[in-house]
């Protein structure tokens, strides 16, 4: 009897204990409010991954626009993480815990996303982001989703479109070695040797390498058919121009690191990337075409000046950004009037077949599926040099 | 696999030779003041933007980079003589703290304007290539290394030939009495940090030929201009050349032979490889100073 008074006095106290530790499952909303968290490089030197962050704060702005989801406005507050795990940890307290916002979203970085990975899911705070590791959704994380492509699907992508040319089997890997690039490479790798092809050499080429000259004449040494890159924009830049010095005629597929028309534009040699170099596609037609005009519109509308390049239209990452604004307002959308954690977690998880009107594929979620999307395209210029959205090698995306 | 090794050297020294300039603009800076210059990277970086902002305003290539070079001589000067000069009596841990942080600020300020994208400085030549024989050599070779070869002979005359070489060996060798003989060496020190300066700011616009521009530009490439430093022996400039050269080539060749890992980390082995070996590198002279 004795034993059984202390154990509800201790059952008492940790019930009421346990909300304070974790996050109120309504916090961040108000009557007229839903305050969100937008975590993502806003300095330093993965700044321009930033256009991550603002194609779906301009989605929420839109919204917000048409009168909000169920009376409520989007309240958004701007953390930066700079791209590194201490800075992001400490970003994300003060989202969490100071600023009490509902969720978090945004955040490209696959490093800051696996390091606030055991906080979220202390606090039970949902994200939903377009960092590329899969590890943040698999296995499953109860609140944490991918409505933009993980490093498998883009990495099977490439992969799956290098080898959808009968004519390439041999392929060679140059990538950066850091978790982001393996990512994309060892998924890519593991599809090469399923699918009947041959992985000739990984080979290493580092932030801030300022020459590709080794790795493309290891590249025209082995004979290989087709490179694929899993390397940010700079030294995708200086890998394409190099191979082309050399001679080496290989089909190049870069990462999604990359901006695809800034790289053509700075590589500025057309024979260097004419019916050459490829990108997995996010996409469901061109950038530039009807079918994605609203977005370019709502993104000039929405985003002040600063949010925005400063020259040229909103480029590939507000577009690829967008969907995770889309998502997370469907989720309000369908958790109703007076939504909660559970009931947003529960929304997204009843998505099927849901068409944002940007990426390639539709979104399903469900209970043990926390990435929404798998199919892609392939994006590259043909040999006149026009930009065009492929299916598989030679057959264009119809326009 | 041989086949590839005469390229393999020519690239080396290419690439070699811009390791060369960066050493050679910190080498200028400490000879004179006998401060490591470690925010050096920074000012490498702020010369390639200064030349892509005066590009963007509409000067040609040739007005646009005398332009950045003299603005990073001026910065030099005034970094000098406003946050140096004032605790050039410290210690000389202070006036490495004090140059690193300038390089950070150079760097955040960098990142505030062009943090969020990657831009191109855009060469002023067409980018050709030529063989000869079976190597590829490339205009940005051709322009880099004679442009690095041109400097070198022109600071071997200055060092070695003029009064102010004879001045600069003087102020290297002894402060106070280059002082006692009435030399300025407050405003020899400006004079000296400005002309490493503006040498860094030509490396960074030659390395801006070859790579996107970034904040962090001239981060990665510091550490082969200290290596480079290293191995042909802080302080001497001719040194600093040989030791870049010869850095670009054991890149390109463990990179391509042994691994490609190899090409990140060359220089921090040959850093600590000369140091435990020669510390005075292959033509440094034998000397104890404070850092």
């Amino acid at each position: 009897m004795q034993l059984s008074k202390t154990f509800y006095a201790l059952a008492a106290v940790a019930a009421l204990a346990s909300p304070a530790l974790a996050a109120d499952n309504m916090q961040g909303i108000t009557a007229t409010t839903i305050k969100i968290g937008n975590l993502g490089p806003f300095s330093g030197d993965a700044a321009v991954f930033n256009p991550l962050n603002f194609g779906p704060e301009a989605y929420l702005r839109y919204i917000n626009d048409k009168g909000g989801i169920h009376g409520r406005k989007f309240e958004t507050v701007f953390a930066d993480s700079a791209c590194n795990e201490a800075k992001g940890i400490a970003a994300a307290k003060k989202l969490i815990y100071e600023d009490k916002v509902f969720m978090i979203m945004g955040n490209p970085c696959s490093g800051v996303a696996m390091a606030i990975k055991p906080m979220l899911e202390q606090e039970g705070i949902p994200w939903m982001g377009p960092a590329a590791n899969p590890k943040l959704t698999r296995p499953t994380s109860p609140a944490m989703f991918h409505t933009t492509y993980t490093g498998i699907e883009s990495g099977e992508a490439m992969a799956g479109f290098a080898l959808s040319n009968p004519a390439i089997k041999k392929i060679a890997i140059v990538e950066h070695s850091n978790d982001w690039a393996h990512g994309y490479c060892n998924p890519a790798s593991d599809f090469i040797k399923k699918n009947g092809g041959e992985v000739l050499t990984r080979i290493a080429m580092e932030r801030g390498s300022t020459d590709g000259t080794t790795q493309a004449l290891q590249v025209k040494t082995l004979g290989a058919q087709a490179v694929l890159g899993c390397l940010y924009q700079p030294e995708l830049i200086i890998l394409l121009r190099d191979l082309q010095k050399f001679g080496v005629a290989a089909t190049v597929v870069g990462a999604l690191g990359a901006d695809f028309d800034q790289t053509v534009q700075q590589v500025n040699s057309p024979a260097a990337v004419r019916d050459k170099f490829f990108q997995p596609y996010q996409f469901k037609a061109k950038i530039g075409t009807p079918a994605l005009k609203e977005f370019e519109d709502m993104f000039v509308k929405y985003l002040k000046k600063d949010e925005l390049p400063k020259a040229g239209p909103p480029t590939n990452f507000y577009y690829f950004g967008v969907p995770v604004g889309i998502v997370t307002v469907e989720g309000f959308r369908r958790a109703g009037p007076s939504p909660s954690r559970e009931k947003w977690i529960a929304a997204i998880e009843s998505i099927k077949d849901f068409d944002t009107g940007v990426l390639a594929d539709t979104v399903t979620f469900s209970k043990d599926k926390h990435v929404g999307v798998s199919r892609m395209y392939a994006v590259g210029l043909d040999k006149d040099g026009k930009q065009t959205v492929y299916t598989a090698w030679g057959k264009p995306l119809p326009e | 696999m041989l086949a590839v090794l005469p390229q393999l050297i020519v690239s080396g020294i290419a690439t070699g030779m811009l390791y060369a300039l960066i050493a050679l603009s910190v080498t200028v800076g400490y000879r004179a003041t006998t401060v490591v210059n470690f925010g050096h990277g920074d000012l490498v970086m702020a010369g390639a933007y200064a030349t892509f902002v005066f590009v963007g305003s509409g000067l040609p290539f040739a007005p646009a980079l005398i332009l950045a070079l003299a603005s990073l001589f001026l910065f030099g000067v005034l970094t000098q003589r406003v946050f140096m000069q004032p605790i050039i009596n410290g210690p000389h841990l202070s006036l490495a703290m004090m140059a690193l942080a300038i390089g950070y600020a150079v760097r955040g300020g960098a990142r505030l304007e062009w943090g969020s994208e990657v831009v191109i400085l855009g060469r002023p030549y067409d980018q050709g290539a030529f063989m000869v024989g079976s190597v590829v050599l490339t205009m940005d070779d051709l322009v880099i290394s004679g442009f690095v070869v041109a400097l070198l002979l022109t600071l071997a005359i200055v060092f070695h030939i003029t009064p102010i070489g004879r001045l600069i060996q003087a102020v290297f060798q002894s402060q106070r009495g280059a002082a006692l003989v009435g030399l300025n060496v407050h405003a020899f020190h400006g004079m000296m940090w400005g002309a490493g300066a503006a040498l860094g700011a030509a490396g960074g616009v030659l390395l801006g030929l070859l790579v996107p521009l970034s904040p962090d530009l001239g981060v990665y490439t510091l550490i082969r201009g200290f290596a480079a430093m290293t191995l042909g022996g802080f302080g001497s400039p001719f040194g600093a050349v040989v030791g870049g050269i010869v850095l670009g080539m054991m890149e390109k060749l463990l990179g391509f032979y042994v691994s490609t890992v190899f090409i990140d980390i060359t220089a921090y082995l040959v850093t600590i490889l000369v140091l435990l070996i020669r510390p005075s590198g292959l033509f440094g002279q034998r000397a104890t100073v404070r850092i």
